[in-house]
């Protein structure tokens, strides 16, 4: 793509439009959206809003993306208290730090996946002095078996996450082989649908997760 | 022989089909495209089978919210000086990265309560009234925050110039939990714990003498409720909680 390409936010009372100027030499602007809120919004049009500065626009991307952020600092730390405080921070950072969002360079939910990732890291390592403190005063040493890590951890989330969205029947599919253990020719049977069908199916969304997980993980970290 | 093709890479990486031939093999074991590709769709097809599902409804996204407010409104109206001018990238872990403190914070969840709540009862009155040369410079009702009950006031003193806290509230303890009070500064950043709150509901706390003056902020009176588990972190639970006028 050589087209440099940009958007303009307008907001009317009740009303937001955004519109991309997709070819900067024809100036020719092209209405990617138009939205009573953000509600409606898809995600790129979201991206858009945010880079811009739209606070009624954060407010939308923190709804559909808070829930993923907290899961995966929830999980990676085991406690609910830190999974908030990092859910806040990793939004409060993402919004001052928005002037480093380019949207050309990948999603946004991987962007703040990535921040959550180094906020994770951070927490962690602080434990681990603790730990080490605690192991000293205590004079007690603690073998245990490795754990999962975290890029594995956040990979197991948004496959979970992308498996929950894809449309029918394609994430029936796959749910009843991954989730269920069922064999193709039992979801063929149960679904109704040829055996092909089925597999080519299964094949197409397990290309699509690979995309997906690939775009999530895509920022430099 | 040619790549793989993706439909035989996907059916191998989720065990569809036919297993791969002698040939295909062979093409795998000389070619790294191939073979990163098929480790990658193996290892989603792994990761796939061990679901780590998100629950909305667990997430307190309305509590988050209400303080990712509170701090943006607290740094849009700080002084310059606390302005981040430069952002790191997000590939720099220190954005915007909370000094650590002790006890550790968890301010941010009170002060968002305090923004919603506490800031619109506990307008007190600052009043100076010279009592054996203890000088209350000012007070605040104390109100119970939702699905709390009790009442009380904080009133902060000047004794022979050094600055105390006194705080009485009418609300019965709880049986196996003790109560604490604390100092939230209102950026929601920090915060001093004083102390025990017995169980009659009185007592007088002195204050860093740092707070001497202005409060340097820390208006906000806050009452935890707190669980007998050696945490020094506030519980995030609190009974009443005002704010002291500056």
């Amino acid at each position: 793509m050589t087209h440099s390409s940009y958007a303009r936010i307008v907001a009317v009372p009740g009303r937001v439009r955004v519109i991309s100027v997709v070819d900067d030499a024809r100036r020719e602007p092209e209405v990617v959206g138009e939205h009573t809120d953000w509600g409606a919004a898809t995600e790129a049009e979201l991206s858009i809003g945010f880079a811009r500065g739209d606070e009624a626009c954060l407010h939308e991307v923190f709804r559909r993306l808070a829930p993923l952020i907290y899961t995966i600092a929830y999980r990676a730390l085991d406690s609910s208290s830190d999974g908030e405080e990092i859910t806040q921070d990793v939004f409060v950072s993402a919004w001052r730090a928005r002037d480093n969002y380019q949207v050309e360079k990948g999603s946004l939910s991987g962007w703040l996946i990535g921040i959550t990732r180094h906020r994770i890291a951070d927490r962690q390592r602080a434990r681990g002095r603790d730990l080490r403190l605690v192991q000293a005063v205590t004079n007690t040493t603690d073998v245990q078996g490795q754990p999962e890590t975290l890029s594995t951890l956040i990979d197991r989330i948004v496959l979970t996450e992308e498996i929950g969205r894809l449309p029918h029947p394609r994430g029936s599919i796959l749910q009843l082989a991954f989730w269920e253990g069922r064999s193709y020719p039992q979801i063929a049977e149960q679904l109704d649908l040829p055996l092909g069908t089925v597999k080519s199916h299964a094949r197409r969304a397990l290309r699509h997760l690979r995309t997906q997980l690939a775009e999530v993980t895509s920022w430099p970290t | 022989m040619a790549h793989l093709s993706p439909d035989r890479l996907a059916d191998s990486a989720l065990g569809i089909d036919d297993p791969l031939t002698a040939a295909e093999q062979n093409h795998l074991a000389s070619c790294a495209e191939c073979r990163n590709e098929l480790g990658e769709l193996s290892r989603i097809a792994h990761l796939g089978r061990q679901p780590e599902h998100v629950a909305p409804q667990l997430v307190p996204t309305d509590a988050i919210w209400q303080s990712i407010q509170v701090q943006l409104a607290s740094q849009a109206t700080a002084p310059a000086t606390t302005e981040p001018s430069a952002e790191p990238p997000p590939s720099a872990p220190t954005i915007a990265e909370l000094p650590r403190r002790t006890p550790r914070l968890r301010s941010w969840f009170l002060v968002a309560a305090a923004a919603v709540f506490g800031l619109i009862i506990g307008a007190g009155i600052t009043t100076v009234v010279v009592r054996d040369r203890v000088e209350v410079a000012s007070s605040t009702s104390l109100e119970p925050l939702p699905g709390q009950t009790g009442q009380g006031t904080a009133e902060l003193l000047r004794d022979r110039g050094r600055p105390e806290l006194r705080v009485q509230i009418d609300a019965p303890p709880s049986p196996d939990r003790y109560r604490e009070v604390w100092l939230i500064n209102t950026d929601g950043q920090r915060m001093y714990p004083l102390g025990v709150l017995p169980d009659d509901g009185r007592a007088t706390y002195p204050l860093p003498p740092a707070l001497a003056g202005q409060l340097e902020g820390f208006n906000i009176v806050d009452v935890s409720i707190e669980p007998y588990d050696g945490n020094p972190a506030h519980s995030r639970e609190s009974q009443v909680r005002g704010v002291l006028p500056t």
